[in-house]
């Protein structure tokens, strides 16, 4: 993900003291021993958006390479969980 | 026959095998070749089901009953037959003359389950009444209503009535990770994880499976499914209909900017508002062509977007010439009130002119454009410590860097990282108060900061020097006493500073015998020899005093040969002395003789290279030049000697350098990358790289025309009559011993092509230099300028105009010509222009 702000879930009009509350939330809900590799990317997207000079910085020059996954992930935070229906679990069920 | 057949079997090319096999059975009724008959018809029967070709994979089954005279076991394929509908027969087996032992039998009613949930009545009536596929059927299908229709309790009610052992348990884990997932995905998949792969629930457990994993990884799996568990996927995730088709898409795309753009933009109508447009513009920097459909899709682009793109594009693709064209087309398109962002962008127009050497080196240009950034937007700490640093590494004057490192610390008083650095430059220029109150200031940010304390002692030392020449030799001991306390730690020249400190201390001695015994004392301490002496006569010229008379005083003379020892700790004494302490050059004069007679000595070979660059550092380059022969004459051709000898001799003059030492420097750089001596290459590259790095090329060997020596059109002319009498083999040739190898090498390699298209391409180069160089030899402009304008400051001022870019790597102050590969040879030098007259390269 090399969206700092989706990864953050801070808009792109955020001051200094969103950004922060956003990255400390996100430190709390995913600390280094559970996942390094998540916490890195939290760590990195808060440097890049810490302060209105970053953010300015990344505006203008983030060449963050958008991948497949990312748009899938931008996608999914408008989606509801759901369940499939029973004709649907019935048919899973089938045997071809 | 038989390695084949086993090979074929051991590849899982089990047609060939039995084939094989049964070839061989013919002839020998040998059993272990039956043996392995009946694993090829297994293995054959198996990859045949696995093609979804269930009726072929049961006769390869029983022919393997036949064929190989062993029992049908059609327990083994009972998967194939609930998949056939072949009820009678799995009924047979299940319930026939010959049952199955229980564990088969579990199995085997384990793989019904899913079957009997479907299965129509008239084959439910086949089941044994007391058949635990028809008593927690009712339960397991209810249970399945209930989770479709969302009602936790009553499937959880349902699922009560199926016992742990029954065939239906998979499916309770199954519908409870289900009912979990929208509430809790972390314990659906601990749920999820708890059912065994493969097994006859797979389809839905396979797809929570995926629906649990964690980021971004749940689409990479989405590709490899069947479209109807893909279905199951969505449907847990809650995609909505219209964006499937986009998700699949996603999930086969390759890693490819482009084709994810037009992913995107073909899909915007199913993306929720304005998504698909600033996932397309993130995306247009990779792919910066798409700015015109990108206007179509969604909203035409204004200017400066444009211009952000192109610029960044143009980075991406390593053309910083481009890049700074379209940064300053960015500029000239934006408002007032955005001067913050001009200042940004400035600073990122200086990343195109560091040009390798060490990090955060910049040309004149770069630096420039630093200067700019900060006059616009004067707070920003990165910008200030990143040009204080582009300026010491440029050797800039030391009162022009504290005058910049004055308005760092007007505009950053409280910070460490710029006082220290303030710090250093007024000690480095000699304004000792203000060294002083700037160590004071930090010393109460960090009041154990090494690097200050050190500093701080550096600076007493320096004024206790001047109350030595002047005669004030109390005031002096007290700030020599000063000095003794910050001095004990190793920081910023530390042996030096308590060397230093050693014999400034006999200096300011109250009687001329106290002088003399602390002068033996401290010439004694810094190591007897010729760095004590070294020392002695160092601080004999900061304090203004007779030399030989201190010599004297301290028992030393300079008759003496030093010992291997003694010049290893001269080296480093050199080393740690302040490089520029202006006495340092004329101090070593003096010890010359000393020096040279150590030379012969049996050095190893590390301590010669310490000597040497030592020298070499401090400018005493015939001295250096002088061990590096010394060294060679033990070590022949050794990379670093060739290198320091090199180095010693041609400083500055690297295009004077004579054919035999530029092949023995090309050998040694050789030498020095198959050793793996990455330091001596990289520095005997440099040296290389300047040799070659314009016209004025190596003497040309005897007998062949010179190339540098001819007026331009001469030039290309001679090229085309060398290639037509001798090939363009003899030309090629006669172009590597020009240019040198190196250079020669980096063309092939970035030009390519057979010989011919080779050479061809070479005189092509020529030509352009030719047309470059015709009207009248038009140099490169030294210092292009080309003023841009940027919006005003709020209070109505122009901010300073922006220079043009005027750098390329090879060639730091000027321009790189057009159709000529980099780090070949660029076909001028670096002069000046004319005034007034324009600059070829000039947007």
């Amino acid at each position: 993900m090399s969206d700092p702000y989706h990864l953050l879930s801070v808009s792109t009009d955020a001051d200094d003291s969103s950004v922060r509350a956003a990255y400390i939330a996100a430190i709390r809900a995913c600390p280094p021993e559970r996942d390094s590799h998540r916490f890195e990317q939290i760590r990195a997207a808060f440097e890049a958006i810490a302060t209105e000079r970053d953010r300015a910085s990344h505006a203008l020059f983030d060449t963050g390479v958008t991948t497949a996954g990312e748009v899938a992930e931008h996608l999914c935070a408008g989606w509801r969980p759901g369940r499939p229906g029973l004709q649907a679990l019935r048919k899973a069920l089938e045997i071809e | 026959m038989q390695a084949k057949a086993d090979e074929a079997l051991r590849e899982a090319r089990y047609k060939d095998a039995i084939d094989h096999y049964k070839f061989l059975l013919k002839q020998e009724p040998n059993p272990d070749w039956l043996s392995r008959l009946a694993q090829a018809y297994a293995g054959r029967a198996r990859q045949l089901a696995a093609k979804g070709m269930l009726k072929e994979a049961l006769a390869v089954w029983r022919m393997r009953a036949e064929v190989c005279a062993l029992p049908l076991e059609l327990g083994s394929c009972l998967s194939w037959l609930i998949r056939l509908g072949e009820w009678e027969q799995v009924f047979g087996i299940l319930h026939g003359a010959d049952p199955l032992p229980d564990d088969q039998r579990e199995e085997a009613q384990t793989q019904l389950a899913r079957a009997a949930l479907t299965a129509p009545a008239d084959v439910l009536l086949k089941f044994p009444s007391d058949s635990p596929l028809l008593l927690h059927r009712s339960a397991a299908l209810a249970a399945l209503a209930a989770c479709a229709e969302g009602d936790a309790g009553a499937m959880n009610e349902h699922l009560s009535h199926i016992p742990f052992r029954s065939p239906y348990r998979d499916l309770r884990a199954v519908l409870k990770a289900l009912t979990l997932f929208p509430v809790d995905v972390g314990q659906a998949g601990e749920v999820i994880g708890r059912v065994p792969a493969g097994g006859v629930f797979e389809p839905l457990a396979a797809a929570l499976r995926i629906c649990v994993l964690p980021g971004d990884t749940w689409l990479a799996s989405l590709s490899k499914l069947d479209k109807h568990t893909r279905g199951l996927v969505f449907d847990i995730k809650g995609c909505p209909p219209e964006q499937r088709a986009a998700v699949t898409e996603l999930s086969l795309l390759e890693e490819d900017p482009a084709a994810l753009y037009g992913l995107v933009a073909r899909h915007r109508q199913a993306f929720p508002p304005g998504l698909a447009a600033r996932l397309c513009l993130r995306l247009l920097v990779h792919v910066p062509g798409r700015i015109k459909t990108y206007g179509t899709n969604f909203a035409p682009l204004p200017a400066t977007e444009q211009a952000r793109i192109l610029a960044l594009g143009a980075e991406l693709k390593g053309r910083p010439d481009e890049a700074e064209a379209h940064w300053r087309r960015m500029i000239d398109t934006m408002t007032a009130g955005q001067n913050a962002r001009v200042a940004l962008i400035l600073n990122r127009m200086a990343d195109g002119h560091h040009h390798g050497g060490q990090p955060g080196e910049l040309c004149e240009h770069g630096i420039e454009l630093l200067e700019r950034s900060l006059d616009i937007d004067a707070a920003d700490r990165g910008t200030h410590l990143r040009l204080i640093r582009a300026l010491k590494i440029a050797g800039t004057e030391p009162g022009a860097l504290r005058k910049r490192l004055d308005g760092a610390v007007d505009q950053f008083p409280r910070d460490l990282e710029i006082l220290l650095q303030a710090m250093e430059a007024a000690l480095e220029s000699g304004a000792f108060e203000q060294t002083q109150d700037l160590a004071k200031r930090a010393l109460q940010l960090d009041p154990i900061n090494p690097k200050v304390r050190s500093a701080l002692g550096q600076a007493h030392l320096s004024q206790a020097r001047l109350q030595i020449a002047a005669g004030d030799l109390d005031s002096a001991r007290r700030k020599l006493e000063q000095a003794g306390s910050l001095l004990r730690g190793e920081g910023l020249g530390g042996g030096a500073a308590r060397g230093a400190h050693e014999i400034l201390l006999g200096l300011a001695a109250q009687s001329p015998d106290d002088t003399a015994a602390l002068l033996r004392a401290a010439v004694a301490k810094l190591g007897a020899g010729l760095a004590g002496i070294f020392h002695l006569l160092l601080e004999a010229a900061h304090t203004k005093r007779n030399p030989l008379e201190l010599l004297g005083l301290a028992g030393a003379g300079l008759e003496a040969t030093p010992s291997i020892g003694e010049m290893v700790g001269f080296a480093h004494a050199l080393d740690a002395a302040r490089e520029s302490d202006p006495f340092l050059r004329g101090v070593l004069a003096p010890l010359e003789k000393m020096i040279l007679r150590a030379a012969i000595l049996p050095f190893e070979e590390s301590d010669y290279a310490l000597v040497c660059g030592a020298l070499e550092r401090r400018g005493a380059r015939s001295l250096a030049g002088r061990y590096a022969e010394a060294a060679l004459k033990r070590w022949p051709g050794r990379p670093v000697f060739v290198y320091l000898r090199a180095a010693a001799l041609y400083a500055g003059t690297t295009t004077r350098i004579p054919d035999k030492e530029y092949t023995a420097l090309e050998k040694a750089f050789d030498a020095a990358e198959s050793q793996g001596d990455k330091r001596t290459a990289s520095r005997l590259d440099a040296l290389l790289e300047e040799g070659t790095s314009d016209f004025a090329m190596p003497a040309r060997p005897t007998g062949m025309p010179g190339l540098h020596d001819l007026a331009p059109p001469d030039m290309v002319a001679e090229m085309e009559e060398m290639i037509a009498l001798g090939g363009g083999s003899a030309f090629l040739d006669a172009v590597r011993k020009q240019i040198g190898k190196r250079a020669f090498e980096q063309m092939r390699r970035e030009i390519g092509g057979s010989k011919k298209e080779f050479a061809r391409h070479v005189v092509q180069m020529f030509t352009e230099a030719q047309d470059f160089l015709g009207a009248g030899d038009t140099p490169y402009r030294d210092e292009a300028r080309a003023d841009i304008s940027v919006p005003p400051t709020p209070s109505g001022t122009l901010v300073p105009r922006i220079p043009a870019r005027a750098s390329s790597p090879h060639n730091p102050k000027g321009p790189p010509s057009p159709g000529i590969p980099t780090g070949a040879p660029t076909p001028s030098t670096q002069r000046p222009a004319p005034p007034g007259q324009k600059d070829l390269f000039d947007e």
